[in-house]
């Protein structure tokens, strides 16, 4: 019984995690159709910032926000310098961020040094729920990731801008005529993609050793949590992709090692690529 | 645009000059520079760039695929890495012929059945090729990932140390790869060979198919052509192009490791293409062994800023020179030749 709890337990908050990671891949791919490969590096980055402003003496919420913005600054550097230009051409705009993320990853290596960074864990201490014990920061940034999905859920189908995006992705030619600036919202939802993975990259930090190559683990990962939940699913997309991708993962961790767990489930969700590849919430 | 249009746009009469600035033509001039290579220099530079050679193999199938077939693929040194274990695997086992061919030949099948596998099973379903980026990505985590878990045969992290093979011609002659030499001049025509015979592939009939699937799948389609079996043979060609390379690899370098088929590796494939010229064989091929050389060389001097540069010169080739170095070349040569023809 307890070990039935603990193991849903478990793949609750790695779902949720996960959902966090992937949440602003799926803002920019689902959005605006550019496959973003340099969503590790801004992971990464934002990992990063959060460890350099902690360690200058800023609060952990403070230095994760201001990674937050950093990102997002970087993203909009990114956006209006390289990336406006190539909307037309998504096989293009792969490459391009994939570019970015060789270079950015370089940066970071010759900024901060290939070493292993810790960010100190602002809430240890552990949850004691009866039979199992939650710690208490992961417990948190589960918290932390459904607010943020029920927040986007909100700005969506609650507000004018909510609208305007949603006439962007319906039907882009349209959404022109009737007097969107389209380059502007491309702009902004690109920018806000790179913030909300600055912002999930600040957060995980504490959860593990902060490398230059930690956003890889989870740029293939998001991929298939937002593939498989459905491109543009935005938020129950994700949510169903992140429970698919991270119970597998606890569920075959349990019988095999870690690793061989992940090339297992990989190999689960290329079939699901295959098969379903608009995701599993659509029929068609 | 491409080497392939030169091509066919070659003056009917072929002259000495037309046929040295034609892609055989340097293609001749460079095999050639390279077998002459030894006796010039010696020492480590014979020794690294066989490795380099292999590379430049794999370059091609990756060329192959993304120059004349449209479909990149960011998993390339997966097959590469596939095909030194099978060497390795091959030659621990104690076989009645030589290990060597076996693991050779085996590599060749490894390779080329699994590519077509994994082809067949995304092309025919129209998975679009972004996605099949996304599943090469993976499929090369996967192969990184299993060769790590899996150390009771791979060795896991520590790699797995693989002996120079012996090419042998039945019981009468044995050479042993062991020095550098030898080794050197037994991978230039492998190089040579590889090089020819996948010209020869693009410049077939079949060749033309992958082109026009490349320019337009839906009116080949209409066509009656069948896509996706035309690309999951050109998948399955480019690899075992690279898993044959790879086992070559690992038999001259005495050392295989997970990372070899790691994200990074495959995605440094991509780089080179993109910097040799993607739809010319000779500028991947070219764009490998230069890459890597040049990548070696500026390492051992500054290595974080050379990769910063690399990828630098990545973003400026796929912004504003999207034919790469030979995509330049062929381009002078073109300005050359009209000026001959109406001053």
């Amino acid at each position: 019984m307890a070990t039935t709890l603990s193991v849903i337990l478990d793949a609750t908050l790695i779902t949720l995690v996960l959902a966090l990671a992937a949440f602003g891949l799926a803002i920019i791919y689902g959005l605006i159709g550019v496959i973003n490969m340099g969503h590790g590096a801004f992971l990464t980055l934002g990992a990063y910032l959060t460890w350099a402003t902690t360690h200058a003496g800023v609060p952990f919420v403070a230095a994760v926000l201001l990674a937050a913005v950093g990102v997002g600054v970087v993203g909009l550097v990114l956006e209006h310098l390289i990336i406006r230009h190539f909307y037309d051409r998504p096989f293009d705009t792969l490459l391009l961020t994939w570019a970015f993320f060789l270079v950015m990853t370089e940066l970071i290596k010759i900024v901060f040094g290939t070493d292993f960074r810790n960010v100190v864990n602002p809430l240890p201490g552990a949850l004691d729920l009866g039979p199992v014990k939650v710690p208490v920061y992961r417990a948190t940034i589960a918290l932390v990731a459904i607010l943020l999905i029920v927040a986007t859920a909100l700005v969506f189908y609650r507000t004018t801008l909510g609208i305007k995006i949603r006439a962007l992705i319906q039907n882009r030619e349209v959404a022109s005529l009737l007097g969107l600036d389209i380059a502007r919202m491309y702009k902004m939802v690109f920018v806000v993609g790179a913030a909300t993975a600055g912002l999930a990259g600040g957060l995980i930090s504490p959860m593990l050793s902060v490398d230059p190559y930690i956003g890889n683990i989870f740029l293939v990962r998001s991929f298939f949590v937002v593939i498989v939940g459905g491109v543009g699913q935005l938020l129950g997309g994700t949510v169903i992709g992140s429970f698919f991708i991270g119970g597998l993962e606890t569920i075959f961790s349990l019988v095999s090692k870690q690793v061989f767990a992940q090339a297992v489930v990989f190999a689960i969700a290329i079939v699901i690529l295959r098969f379903r590849p608009s995701g599993l919430l659509r029929h068609r | 645009m491409t080497a392939l249009a030169d091509a066919g746009r070659a003056p009917p009469r072929r002259s000495l000059s037309t046929f040295a600035l034609s892609e055989n033509g340097i293609a001749v001039a460079v095999l050639a520079v390279f077998a002459v290579l030894p006796l010039v220099i010696s020492g480590y530079p014979i020794y690294i760039l066989p490795q380099y050679m292999l590379f430049g193999v794999m370059a091609m199938s990756l060329g192959l695929l993304w120059g004349f077939v449209g479909i990149l693929s960011f998993g390339q040194a997966a097959f590469f890495a596939l095909g030194a274990y099978t060497i390795g695997l091959a030659m621990q086992s104690d076989l009645g012929v030589n290990p060597a061919y076996v693991g050779l030949l085996l590599s060749l099948v490894v390779g080329g059945v699994l590519a077509a596998l994994a082809g067949y099973f995304l092309f025919s379903a129209g998975v679009r090729p972004t996605y099949f980026v996304l599943v090469t990505l993976a499929l090369s985590i996967m192969v990184e990932q299993i060769a790590v878990s899996q150390s009771e045969i791979t060795g896991g992290w520590n790699g797995m140390f693989i002996d120079r093979m012996t090419v042998t011609v039945g019981p009468w002659i044995a050479v042993s790869l062991s020095a550098d030499l030898p080794a050197y001049y037994s991978v230039l025509p492998v190089v040579a060979l590889s090089y020819a015979l996948l010209r020869w592939l693009v410049s077939a009939r079949f060749g033309k198919i992958l082109v026009g699937i490349r320019e337009n799948e839906d009116r080949m389609a209409a066509l009656g052509f069948d896509v996706s079996m035309y690309k999951t043979i050109a998948f399955a060609i480019s690899g075992a192009v690279a898993c044959f390379a790879g086992a070559l690899y690992g038999t001259q370098a005495n050392f295989v490791a997970p990372s070899l088929g790691g994200v990074l590796f495959s995605t440094e494939v991509v780089v080179w293409v993109a910097i040799g010229g993607r739809s010319s064989l000779l500028g991947a091929l070219l764009g490998g062994v230069l890459v890597a050389s040049l990548s070696n060389y500026l390492s051992a001097i500054t290595p974080e800023y050379w990769q910063l540069v690399q990828g630098l010169i990545f973003i400026l080739v796929i912004m504003f020179f999207k034919g790469g170095l030979a995509g330049a070349v062929a381009g002078l040569g073109r300005r050359g030749w009209r000026r001959q023809v109406a001053p």
